[in-house]
């Protein structure tokens, strides 16, 4: 009985965990030659899926972003943030800081999506809707 | 009374899922791991459960139950359309993977929740109507592995423990085995994955 339900580790589980892996390798390596194929990066802040600011990562800046919450979203030393925000759970601000083009933080519960655009990357093939 | 039996069933699968969703939220994981979405899926050992000792069609129908009464708990349409992505896909996943020989319940557990996360992600692409969200999947992924080891093992010490108990999987092809005399005999002594109070003080 317990070998028809398998409930101990077998030799398909390590393929799975390959597998999970693998696709996380492949996908992460894809993501990171298109940010290296970015020249230049700047950031975009979407909430609700409408644009609301654009701006650069050289100049240091601080401004909030208000849909259901408040994030409030810092720029310092080429680096981007939400430094804080009154959603519940706070994914956004423990997201941390990122610069790569191509990486977004996003605040699901304000609908905040704040992106880091790569000036030459296509990207057609990334965005949907 | 059959039907009685598996509207029960589900009621008390669903019922347990309920808590195990709200249990988790008392579990900071995502103070380990800061991503959208990181949880250890507790609720899923529920829908191997239903998986494993029941049918596939039970499966769904808990899934989606749960999901549904989650809302009050979450309190977002939004958590629901999450849920419901990650959830359907999971089990779509796991029910395929459950038919491969060489994989255990470890395998399909640490499948269900690497398709849990792409269900969201997807969810989410849709909802910001923006592709950039999936820079998130590769950690999920990896994360995936680990929380699907836990509700893994998890499923498979329950699943123990209830077949102690003298409950069978319900499921064509994992019924008592031609031959198996002590099967057949437990079998006819204990209807297949029935509510019974005795059961555990019999195995005892």
């Amino acid at each position: 009985m317990t070998e028809k339900l398998r409930l101990t580790f077998r030799k398909g589980d390590v393929l799975c965990i390959a597998g999970v892996v693998l696709a996380a390798a492949a996908l992460s390596l894809w993501l990171a030659v298109q940010a290296l194929a970015a020249e230049a990066v700047s950031v975009q802040v979407y909430q609700n899926g409408v644009l609301v600011r654009e701006c650069s990562l050289e100049q240091d800046a601080a401004f909030t972003v208000t849909g259901d919450y408040t994030n409030t979203v810092s720029v310092r030393e080429g680096r981007i943030a939400i430094t804080a925000s009154d959603c519940p759970g706070g994914d956004c601000m423990h997201s941390g800081w990122i610069s790569a083009a191509g990486r977004a933080i996003v605040c699901l519960p304000n609908r905040t999506e704040v992106r880091i655009v790569g000036v030459n990357e296509t990207g057609v093939d990334m965005v949907i809707g | 009374m059959k039907k009685t039996r598996r509207l029960t069933l589900c009621a008390i699968l669903v019922a347990m899922a309920l808590a195990l969703s709200y249990i988790e939220r008392f579990i900071p994981l995502n103070l380990i791991v800061p991503l959208p979405g990181v949880k250890l899926g507790l609720a899923n050992i529920v829908t191997l459960m239903a998986l494993y000792f029941l049918d596939i069609p039970t499966a769904f129908t808990v899934l989606i139950l749960r999901c549904l009464l989650n809302m009050p708990f979450s309190g977002s349409v939004t958590a629901l359309a999450f849920s419901v992505t990650g959830g359907v896909l999971a089990l779509t996943v796991m029910a395929a993977a459950r038919k491969i020989p060489q994989i255990s319940v470890y395998g399909v557990s640490i499948l269900g929740a690497a398709a849990h996360n792409v269900g969201q992600i997807c969810a989410a692409m849709m909802l910001l109507g923006s592709g950039y969200i999936i820079a998130y999947l590769p950690f999920l992924l990896l994360v995936s592995i680990l929380t699907g080891l836990v509700t893994g093992s998890a499923a498979a010490g329950t699943f123990r423990a209830l077949q102690a108990s003298g409950q069978f999987p319900s499921g064509a092809g994992s019924r008592a085995v031609p031959g198996d005399a002590a099967g057949q005999v437990r079998e006819a002594r204990y209807p297949r994955f029935s509510v019974r109070d005795s059961a555990v003080s019999d195995a005892r």
